[in-house]
């Protein structure tokens, strides 16, 4: 089934065209990569689909309904969470307080509700409160739950980041290089992580990655940036053998007379 | 242990009225009035730090929300004879002249009076970030300020409000002050609060979380213009006497200078620097009269005293950048553990 499609989209920022023409489709369940050398745009690409920019041309759609255009609390409600390329936790608050504040969207009660502790807020507030720890627990961080969450090292605060994108009951995910920073051994993790995930909460993910070994192990299909330009599109074996890629990652032979 | 600590808290505010009451029978009433500034700024600093401190807004429209809560009480609660005596000018608009409420009544609809400016403001105002939400605020308070000068036929203009009855006394500033401590540390504490702390923290995050910024900053600005609105009620009802020039930029700073002093986002440092910062400012009023130091005699430099309290911001902002209590609370959890085993022993200290 499609949930996400993005038509002919293009960003424009002055006399930049950042991001031209791009498409795409993400049928559920399925793991799409997007990669390209820096400044391909493709983080451009994520903010326009979660609402940070408005695509100057295109038409981006979630669920067959027209999202071109959202705000981003707007898109995150209906289902598309994503993390950072650099990290953005909540620095100062505890690591279960960064997971309790993703579920505040589906809050029902209001704030006098809130404030008087009246019963439908404190029903609400228990079952927040039990999602999150069962969350921090899949994530592994249950001990960490009273720690400051800059305190933590890197590779959990990124576990910390996607089990904050999951508290919002999405089923698109979008993760902007996931793997960034992460030695060898937590690669690997990170890996059988993200396939855990998508099978266990049922995930469309949809995400930026560097690392080749992270991006030809789990994709189903793969998406290649240059200069805002969609230059491949296909499987992982498609791409590891297609011209055009090795062109823009390598460099193209010239030949000298 | 929830229920123990819960007990723990009502004992805590029984021996506070306990307090209020031995201080109402044993204190002159100087000392009463300096009491009940203090906890008149305790509702202010609140009020602020809910919308600077807690949410981050760097809002400083404080005085004008003031002004709208102490014009709206006074008016609800003056008697006609005493409407017909002020406004010997131009005489008051006309269902105003011969209504009045009750005090409670009056404060309550001071509040939601200035809580509807502060949404006013706030729509607009809050799409700014930053040093330009501060202008915008400050430019909101100052027209406030000048729109209350001039329509004479409500406020009464430059002349003020003289005679205002003063129903305000230690049982109410104490109690609107617990009931503004217990609200709004329930509100921090509840799932509203942690979205407050989400934008203060970093307002990208907590859009993609689905914390709509909009819908947040205008709900922590109109609950802050409301406790400030029943502040500046309170004060009007205490002062006796209101005009506009009260409720300048001074007024926002001092309360500025008590959530700087007190910390950002620290209700227990919020109420500790109401009471340093009142009670300072009474004990050291010496200073601006004039003085005899051997044969040396200074006359009197009216102000001086401020001066004593920006070298303490400045000391605070170099040395304690996050002020007295940075972002901690004093909870019970922190006292037992502070104290072993015995916490009854400090239970009546509730700061």
């Amino acid at each position: 089934m499609n949930l996400l499609k993005v038509e002919n989209v293009s960003m424009i920022f002055g006399g930049l065209t950042a991001v031209k023409e791009f498409n795409l489709d993400l049928n559920q369940g399925e793991i799409v990569a997007l990669i390209g050398p820096n400044g391909a745009g493709k983080t451009t690409a994520f903010n326009m689909i979660t609402g940070v920019y408005r695509p100057t041309i295109g038409r981006i759609s979630y669920k067959g309904n027209d999202i071109t255009g959202q705000r981003p609390d707007q898109i995150t409600k209906q289902g598309i969470a994503r993390t950072f390329q650099n990290i953005r936790l909540f620095k100062d608050l505890t690591v279960l307080d960064n997971v309790l504040i993703a579920n505040h969207l589906h809050l029902k009660s209001n704030f006098l509700e809130a404030t008087f502790k009246l019963p439908r807020y404190r029903r609400e507030e228990k079952r927040i409160l039990e999602k999150s720890l069962s969350l921090l627990e899949k994530v592994g961080l249950v001990d960490a739950q009273n720690e400051k969450s800059s305190s933590l090292p890197y590779g959990k605060q990124r576990r910390l980041e996607i089990a904050r994108a999951l508290a919002t009951n999405p089923e698109i995910l979008l993760l902007d290089e996931p793997a960034a920073g992460m030695n060898p051994k937590e690669t690997d993790d990170l890996t059988e992580f993200i396939r855990q995930i998508r099978d266990e909460f049922h995930l469309s993910i949809f995400m930026i990655e560097h690392h080749m070994q992270v991006v030809m192990g789990i994709s189903d299909r793969i998406c290649v940036f240059d200069h805002g330009v969609t230059i491949a599109e296909g499987n992982p074996y498609e791409i590891q053998n297609n011209q055009k890629v090795i062109e823009a990652y390598l460099g193209v032979a010239e030949d000298y007379a | 242990m929830k229920q123990k600590k819960t007990l723990l808290t009502v004992i805590s505010i029984v021996v506070l009225f306990l307090g209020v009451y031995l201080a109402d029978q044993n204190l002159d009433s100087y000392k009463m009035r300096i009491l009940n500034l203090c906890a008149i700024y305790v509702v202010l600093g609140l009020s602020m730090n809910l919308i600077n401190g807690f949410t981050g807004l760097f809002s400083l429209g404080h005085a004008g929300f003031m002004a709208v809560g102490a014009y709206t009480t006074a008016i609800l609660t003056m008697p006609d004879v005493v409407k017909g005596q002020n406004f010997f000018m131009v005489p008051m608009m006309k269902p105003l002249d011969t209504m009045h409420v009750p005090f409670f009544l009056a404060l309550l609809i001071g509040g939601i009076f200035a809580g509807i400016v502060g949404y006013l403001i706030g729509a607009p105002a809050l799409r700014l970030r930053g040093d330009y939400l501060a202008i915008a605020t400050l430019g909101f308070a100052e027209i406030i300020r000048v729109v209350f000068t001039n329509i004479q036929s409500v406020t009464n203009g430059a002349l003020g409000l003289k005679g205002i009855p003063e129903s305000s006394n230690i049982w109410w500033t104490v109690g609107v002050a617990t009931v503004t401590v217990l609200f709004i540390g329930s509100l921090i504490n509840s799932s509203y609060g942690r979205a407050f702390k989400a934008i203060r923290e970093d307002e990208i995050a907590a859009e993609s979380m689905g914390i709509s910024l909009f819908k947040h900053k205008v709900l922590a600005f109109t609950i802050g213009a409301f406790f400030a609105g029943v502040g500046g009620g309170l004060l009007g009802s205490l002062m006796g006497t209101i005009d506009p020039l009260m409720f300048r930029f001074f007024l926002t700073f001092n309360i500025l200078l008590i959530i700087i002093l007190g910390g950002m986002g620290s209700i227990t440092g919020t109420i500790i620097s109401a009471f340093i910062i009142t009670i300072g400012g009474e004990a050291l009023r010496f200073l601006d009269e004039s003085m005899t130091i051997g044969n040396l005699v200074i006359p009197g430099i009216s102000g001086l005293r401020m001066v004593v309290f920006s070298a303490l911001l400045m000391i605070v902002v170099l040395f304690f950048n996050r002020g007295i209590m940075g972002t901690n609370e004093f909870t019970w959890d922190r006292l037992f553990a502070k104290f072993g085993k015995k916490p009854l022993a400090k239970g009546g200290s509730k700061q």
